[in-house]
This record gives C-alpha cells, sequence and structure tokens, in this order.
C-alpha cells in the first residue's frame, strides 16, 4: 500500500524542481543581454534574472548569501524598478538576501499532476484540493534560500501537508486499553463486506498478543452466514463467542458479551454489528440505538483501501450516526495506493488505528501517519 | 446511481451554453474540465477520463454542429456518443442452459449476486443453480445456502471438502438437471498469485460460457489492477456491480468494463434477493444527461393510456383542449400518471422535467406528491357524478359530505378544488392553439403561468400537490 502514491508525490518534487530549475541556466544567458532586469521569459521573470545577478554579487565580493552586498544596490534598484509584476519589492528583496521567489505560474502544471496523482491514489476530491491548498499556500510567495534546494521546499511544504490531513486525533490504541476501566467495549461499524468481522478476529489476536483478553459479541443478526462466520473465527482462535438468534437485538447481543466479561473477568468485548449501507435510513437508525443502549468505550469505522470516493460520503455519514473513535483500514494488501486512509482521516478527524493486510489472523498493523508520511517522502527506501 | 453527479453538473454547465450557436474554445475546456471533475469523483480511472475528455474537446471542436443544432445539442450528442461508445451494450445474457463463473475481490458481494442472479433467472422461467467453491471464509457456505433458500433455488456446497476445484466438479455432476449454474468463488484480489492460479485451475474445471466480474460500487482506482488481472487469468465477459444502493458513483465499474473490453451485465441495489437490475445503457446515459428516457416514456405513455382508456371510452386526452377541464379529466390525469409508474421515475424521463428539475427539488418531494395524489383520488371516489363534471355545484355542506365520505381531511378537499380550479384556468389558456404549440404550453408551464398542470404539481413547498 502506498507505493502508488509515493511515486507520483516523487514525480511531483520532481516537476516543481524542472519548472523552477530549468529557468536557471537560462537566465544565467539572458541576464548579461538583459541588464535592465525585465526578463522575456513569462513563466519565472522576477526569479530567473534576480538570481544570477545575486550570484554573480556574491561571488565578487564573498559576501554571505543573506547578507546584503553593497557593491549590489545599483543592480538591485534596476531590477526593482524595472521589475513590472506585482511583488517588485519583494522581489527586490530576495534579491538582496540571496533568495527566489516561487511564482504561481511555476507552480500551475506541477500542482495539477498533483492533484491528478492525489485522485489517482483514491484520495477524495474535495481532501485532495485541500492538501493543494496547503501546498500552494506554503510554497507560493515562499522565498528559498539559495543553499536550499527546490526539493527540500516541495518536500517540506508535501511533508506538512500531508501530515496535517493524515496525524488527527492520534492517541496510542495500546495505552487507552491498558488505562481504560476493565471491560472495554469496542464496537465495530462500518459498509457491508468491507472486513469487520474479519478484523474483529485479527484484533482479538493482537490484543492477546498484548495480554488481553477478548469477548466476541456478534451484533451482525441479520446477515446469512453471519452467525457461522464468527462463531468459525471464535472457535480456532478459541475465545468465547456471544450470539442470539438470526433477526434478535444487536444491543442486546452486545449488552450479553459485556455481562459475560464482567462475570468472567476479560478484558475487551468486540463487538460486531450487520454491514449496511449509510443510505438505509432504518438501519442507521438502528446504528444510533446501539450506540445509545451499549455506550461503547471505542467505536472503530471499518472501511477497505481499495474504497474511491465513495469513503469519504460513508465515513462522514457513520461518524454522524454512532460517533467514531479511530478507524481500520482493511485489503490494504490488495491496493498500492492508499488514499482512502487519508480521505477517512481527514473528514472525520479520527486517526487509522490499524491496516489490515491479508487473510491470516496476524496480518494486522498498527498505523503510524509520521513514518508513512516520512516513507511517502523518503525518495531511498522502497 | 452510477455517474448521478455527472448528470447534474453536466446539465449546469451545458446550460452556460443555451442560446449559443457556436462554440468558443473556452466554452469547450469549461466542459471538458467539468466532465472530468464529474468522472474523476465518480471513481473513473484516470487516464481514461483524459482520453475521454481528449476525444470530447477534439471532437466538439473539429466537428461543425450540423445546420440548426444549438451548441449545447452539439456538445450534447458527442458526450452521449462517447460514453455509449465507453459503457457498451449490457452484457448478453441468453435464456438458455449456460455456466456462469463469478469472482471478485472479499466482500464485492459474489455470494449475494450469486443468489440473486439464480432468482433473476428463474423468474425468466429457467432452473438455476448455485454452486459455492469458498472453503476459505468461516460462514461462506452457510451465507450462500441461507441465501438460496430465499432465492428458492438449488444450492451445491461442501462444508467438509477443501479443495474448490473438486467442489466445482462434484456440484456441476450433482446439479446436472438445472438449465443454468452458476459457480461462486472466494473473493480474492489481483496481487495473491496463489488464490489467481486456483481461480484459474476452477476456470479450467468449469469451463464457464461466461465470467462475471463482481465489484463494488465504491470501488476505486484500483479496480483497473483488478480488473485487467482477472481479465488475464479467467477472461471477463461481464461485470456485476454491486451495493449500488449506497451513494458511490460505480466510476470504477466504467474502469473495469473499459479493461476487460466487456460490458456491465447486472446491477445490485439492496439487500433482498429481488435486489437485481439487468443494466439497460442507452436509458441509462438519456437520464443521465438530463435527456430524458423518451422511448421507455412513450412506451410507458402508450401502455398507460391503453388501460386508462379500456375502462372508459368516452375519455380522449385530446378533449382537454376543448371544452372544459373537469374534475374527471383531473382523475384521468392522475390516474393514467400512476399506471406508468412511480411518479419520481416517470418525471425523470420527461425531458425538461427529469434531471436538472429533480435536482432543484427537496428529497421526498415525490413522495409527498405521490401521497397527495392518492388523498386527491380517494377523495374524488367519494364525489358524484355531477360533482365530478361540474366541481363547481361542491358548496360547505358537500365537502362535509366528502370528508365524511372518504376520511380525507376538510383542507385536502379543499386544496383539491383548489388546484382543479387552477388547473382548469391553465388549460383554458392554451385552447385554441394548434398541435404544434405543444411546446409553448411547456414553456409557459415552466414559467409558472397559472400554476397549474404538471409545473403547478412540481412546484415544491408552495405548489398545490406540493
Amino acid at each position: 500500500m502506498f507505493d502508488g502514491l509515493k511515486d507520483k508525490l516523487n514525480d511531483f518534487r520532481k516537476d516543481v524542481e524542472e519548472t523552477t530549475d530549468e529557468q536557471d541556466p537560462d537566465a544565467t544567458d539572458d541576464a548579461p543581454d538583459d541588464a535592465s532586469g525585465t526578463d522575456s521569459d513569462a513563466a519565472d521573470p522576477g526569479a530567473a534574472s534576480a538570481e544570477p545577478a545575486t550570484e554573480s554579487a556574491d561571488r565578487g565580493t564573498g559576501g554571505a548569501p543573506g547578507d546584503p552586498d553593497d557593491d549590489s544596490p545599483a543592480e538591485t534598484d534596476a531590477a526593482a524598478d524595472d521589475g513590472s509584476e506585482p511583488s517588485t519589492l519583494q522581489r527586490a528583496k530576495a534579491f538582496a538576501t540571496g533568495r527566489i521567489i516561487i511564482e504561481e505560474e511555476d507552480l500551475e502544471d506541477p500542482l495539477w499532476n498533483l492533484e491528478m496523482a492525489l485522485l489517482e491514489s483514491d484520495v477524495e476530491m474535495s481532501v485532495a484540493e485541500a492538501i493543494l491548498d496547503t501546498v500552494r499556500e506554503t510554497m507560493l510567495g515562499e522565498t528559498r534560500k539559495q543553499v536550499e534546494t527546490t526539493g527540500e521546499l516541495v518536500e517540506e511544504a508535501l511533508h506538512d501537508a500531508l501530515l496535517d490531513v493524515i496525524a488527527v486525533g492520534q492517541f496510542d490504541f495500546e495505552e487507552r486499553i491498558a488505562n481504560a476501566d476493565k471491560p472495554v467495549t469496542i464496537v465495530f461499524t462500518g459498509v457491508n463486506g468491507v472486513g469487520k468481522t474479519t478484523s474483529i478476529a485479527k484484533l482479538s489476536e493482537w490484543l492477546a498478543d498484548h495480554g488481553y483478553s477478548s469477548v466476541l459479541a456478534n451484533g451482525d443478526t441479520y446477515r446469512a452466514g453471519a452467525n457461522e462466520q464468527i462463531r468459525e473465527h471464535a472457535d480456532r482462535l478459541d475465545r468465547k463467542i456471544i450470539s442470539h438468534e438470526q433477526g434478535g437485538d444487536p444491543a442486546a447481543v452486545i449488552y450479553d458479551g459485556l455481562e459475560y466479561a464482567k462475570a468472567n473477568d476479560v478484558d475487551v468485548v468486540l463487538g460486531d454489528t450487520a454491514g449496511r449501507l449509510h443510505t438505509s435510513d432504518d438501519l442507521m437508525a438502528q446504528l444510533e440505538k446501539i450506540d445509545r443502549v451499549v455506550d461503547p468505550d471505542l467505536t472503530l469505522f471499518v472501511d477497505e483501501a481499495v474504497a474511491g470516493q465513495d469513503a469519504v460520503t460513508r465515513a462522514e455519514q457513520f461518524n454522524e450516526a454512532a460517533a467514531i473513535d479511530g478507524a481500520i483500514l482493511t485489503k490494504a494488501d490488495a491496493d498500492s495506493s492508499g488514499g482512502a486512509a487519508i480521505s477517512i482521516a481527514y473528514v472525520t478527524g479520527k486517526p487509522i488505528l490499524f491496516l489490515g493486510t491479508g487473510q491470516g489472523y496476524d496480518d494486522i498493523e498498527r498505523f503510524d501517519p509520521e513514518r508513512l508520511v516520512d516513507q511517502l517522502l523518503g525518495a531511498d527506501e522502497s | 446511481m452510477v455517474l448521478d453527479d455527472l448528470g447534474s453538473s453536466l446539465r449546469g454547465t451545458l446550460d452556460t451554453l443555451q442560446g449559443k450557436s457556436r462554440l468558443s474554445e473556452d466554452d469547450v475546456e469549461a466542459i471538458v474540465k467539468e466532465i472530468q471533475r464529474s468522472l474523476l469523483s465518480a471513481d473513473v480511472d484516470v487516464s481514461l477520463v483524459m482520453e475521454l475528455s481528449d476525444a470530447i474537446e477534439s471532437r466538439a471542436l473539429e466537428e461543425e454542429p450540423p445546420g440548426g443544432t444549438t451548441a449545447r445539442d452539439h456538445v450534447l450528442k458527442i458526450v452521449y456518443e462517447e460514453l455509449v461508445d465507453l459503457v457498451g451494450d449490457s452484457t448478453e445474457l441468453p435464456l438458455e442452459s449456460q455456466t456462469i463463473l463469478l469472482a471478485g475481490l472479499q466482500g464485492s458481494g459474489k455470494t449475494t449476486s450469486a443468489a440473486k442472479m439464480a432468482w433473476w433467472f428463474s423468474k425468466k422461467g429457467l432452473r438455476p443453480a448455485v454452486i459455492q467453491t469458498d472453503t476459505f471464509r468461516p460462514g461462506a457456505y452457510d451465507q450462500a445456502k441461507q441465501m438460496c433458500e430465499r432465492a428458492e433455488v438449488e444450492f451445491y456446497g461442501d462444508p467438509d471438502a477443501e479443495d474448490p476445484v473438486q467442489i466445482a466438479r462434484d456440484g456441476l455432476e450433482e446439479t446436472a438437471d438445472a438449465d443454468v449454474h452458476i459457480v461462486d468463488t472466494a473473493g480474492r484480489h489481483a496481487l495473491e498469485d496463489d488464490l489467481i492460479a486456483e481461480i484459474e485451475a476452477i476456470e479450467t474445471a468449469v469451463d464457464p460460457d461466461r465470467s462475471l466480474l463482481v465489484l463494488d460500487a465504491a470501488i476505486g482506482q484500483g479496480a483497473k489492477e483488478q480488473a485487467s488481472q482477472f481479465e488475464q487469468s479467467i477472461g471477463i465477459e461481464g461485470v456485476v456491480i454491486t451495493k449500488l444502493d449506497g451513494t458511490a458513483k460505480g466510476g470504477g465499474a466504467l474502469t473495469a468494463v473499459n479493461e476487460t473490453d466487456s460490458s456491465i451485465a447486472f446491477l445490485g441495489t439492496g439487500e433482498t434477493v429481488q435486489d437485481i437490475e439487468r443494466f439497460e445503457p442507452s436509458g441509462f446515459i438519456s437520464r443521465l444527461l438530463g435527456m430524458g428516457d423518451l422511448k421507455q416514456l412513450s412506451e410507458r405513455v402508450e401502455r398507460a393510456m391503453a388501460e386508462t382508456g379500456d375502462d372508459d371510452e368516452d375519455w380522449d386526452p385530446e378533449d382537454l383542449l376543448e371544452g372544459s377541464f373537469t374534475l374527471k379529466d383531473m382523475q384521468k390525469q392522475m390516474e393514467t400518471m400512476n399506471k406508468m409508474g412511480p411518479l419520481d421515475q416517470v418525471m425523470d424521463m420527461i425531458p425538461g422535467m427529469g434531471g436538472g428539475m429533480m435536482d432543484q427539488l427537496p428529497d421526498d418531494a415525490m413522495d409527498v406528491t405521490q401521497n397527495r395524489m392518492r388523498d386527491f383520488e380517494v377523495a374524488m371516489d367519494s364525489m358524484t357524478d355531477e360533482e365530478l363534471e361540474n366541481p363547481r355545484v361542491i358548496g360547505q355542506s358537500r365537502v362535509e359530505r366528502i370528508v365524511r365520505g372518504s376520511g380525507i381531511e376538510e383542507e385536502t378537499v379543499r386544496e383539491l378544488l383548489e388546484q382543479h380550479k387552477m388547473m382548469d384556468q391553465t388549460i383554458s389558456q392554451f385552447q385554441g392553439m394548434g398541435d404544434g404549440d405543444m411546446q409553448r404550453m411547456m414553456k409557459k408551464l415552466e414559467q409558472g403561468g397559472g400554476g397549474g398542470g404538471l409545473g403547478g404539481m412540481m412546484g415544491g413547498g408552495k405548489g398545490p400537490f406540493g
């Protein structure tokens, strides 16, 4: 997962570097002829003409880039007077301090490519736009020092923008379990077929690995084969399963699970619910009722990594019906983009806690946004 | 529903072209951008979107609009043709003996779709059987068995067996009497090499007439890779889109159709076995573009007219434009509309009514309208012939009698009379118009001329039916 996005982010970085840097050599040639400082190169007039001039000035005096030199004011003024672009003064200042300014038109193409890259990675459109806005704002009018490469600047902007949307409301899941009064009730919600039941089995195993006992409660009293499925998992993992007849009250099943846990000193109750589409009003009302009656310590929203633009809509609506504390993203092994993670975290403001990465009980991983963003932007590892 | 948003946003952009006869490059660019946005937010593959929009852009700029065509119609036609070209016809499914293999990702809805398809074939008079080969997912056997019981179709599976290929072989033998064999398989994704090898083995053993890829409507850009892998291993002849009753647009399915060079076979629209539809491409796209599904509408109108006409030979809709408009006429009008089917579906088919206009109505406007129409009908059933022919005779005491007789609130009865009065006035304005004036009449209605007729009914909160 995320490999696809990683490649595309690297492309974006190169794009920006190319569009801003490719003008530097041109500018070196142009600058002497174009002594007035008005650059014919429409793409990047100020930056292109200002930069080589500064370079030569610096070289001549050996002054540090950040240190305005006494020899250069004439040139500075020339550039300032003749540069008719809006940010004349800023550019003059940048010129004097040995920085260049990134212009909007430098970013236009790379940003369009970045938007496509994000969409191609299943990041939802409004979320992608939010990321673009952050990157644009950070970089526009931003000056870069001579010593910095454009690449570093882009990386920083992307890093912040991505972290901004993914790293929301982080908390340590294990610590939360450790500190909570036992038994801890966790209810799993989500649409049909995303892998709620499988995730419950995996999480039960994860809890056992970390020293916590758990009981499964099958709140899916609707779907054909639901009881059999979770019972089979419970048998294989040797866990207690609480279930009622098909058609029973889901809230009652989970409540029974809680009673069982209290009586038998079990740490965690994992409550399954039937998959439901967020458009089904009565089933969403039922979910609200479960939330009200059971009042779980944690509600985890389960969705699949392969989900596209719709991930945002359903995350929002599930969050509305039964406020979620975090999300589990399943089938991460089937998907190389992982944009759904970004979208869900962004709209719910709740962290992605786990990734489901295969069909075995151990195929569950903690999700660490910082590490992810570093990985996404780290050009060396793959 | 698939690409619903494309419809509304596209209509918005196209409306800016209203009245123009030539397209500027800027116009085309704006439209193409809108098309791209809509398709992308519907999960259609990015490169496919670019191909599609490039084709639309170059055609819109290069092709001369045929004489007399507005720029808007010209673009609409190009978009329509390109989309039809992409979606193609629905997958051909002859009603004869055949074997169908289902494949797809975990949780995409294969088992549910298998039972639904079996139900669909059984309603077509064939004898279907579902063979469950998923030995991996706990509960898969029980789920398939229970779904097949609900669909009342034959089922084969073996909860103790371990080899899906063997189950498939045994299943085909055991259910040899059935006409249609639907082989369900375990969920798998393109990157699981061993499972891909397994489904290839099942495919060889079963030798299906067609393999269908089952895709969740919510699937994103991954659809492309998944589809191409399944196409490579077992050859995909059609796509089943599931969970379309959610808000997902199903654009991933279009990608899959493009990638596998196949077509859409079925749509899954709910949790019960009856919630399955065959895909109807042209009507679907017409409705999408707000052009109205005229073919279906005219069929429905004809059928409804025929049914209404059978009961009462005296009544002729043409009479509306002559003589006076009585409550009886109104009763007939409503009856006819009812016979055409649910109001929202019918409205969606009327050019200019569906699409753009529907988007502006509150969600429950149709339900409200439908309920009111029902109340009106009940009230009219409690009226005498004289009252229906000449509503002017209905005074306070008659209203009270109608209220007692029908159990409908007095307010509603009064609204009915009011509505009739407005429609009568509107109709009388059109009397004397020639045959060719229908369009002017529609226009007048749209502008709220008199507030009667369909325009009035659709007026949302304030309108008499709203």
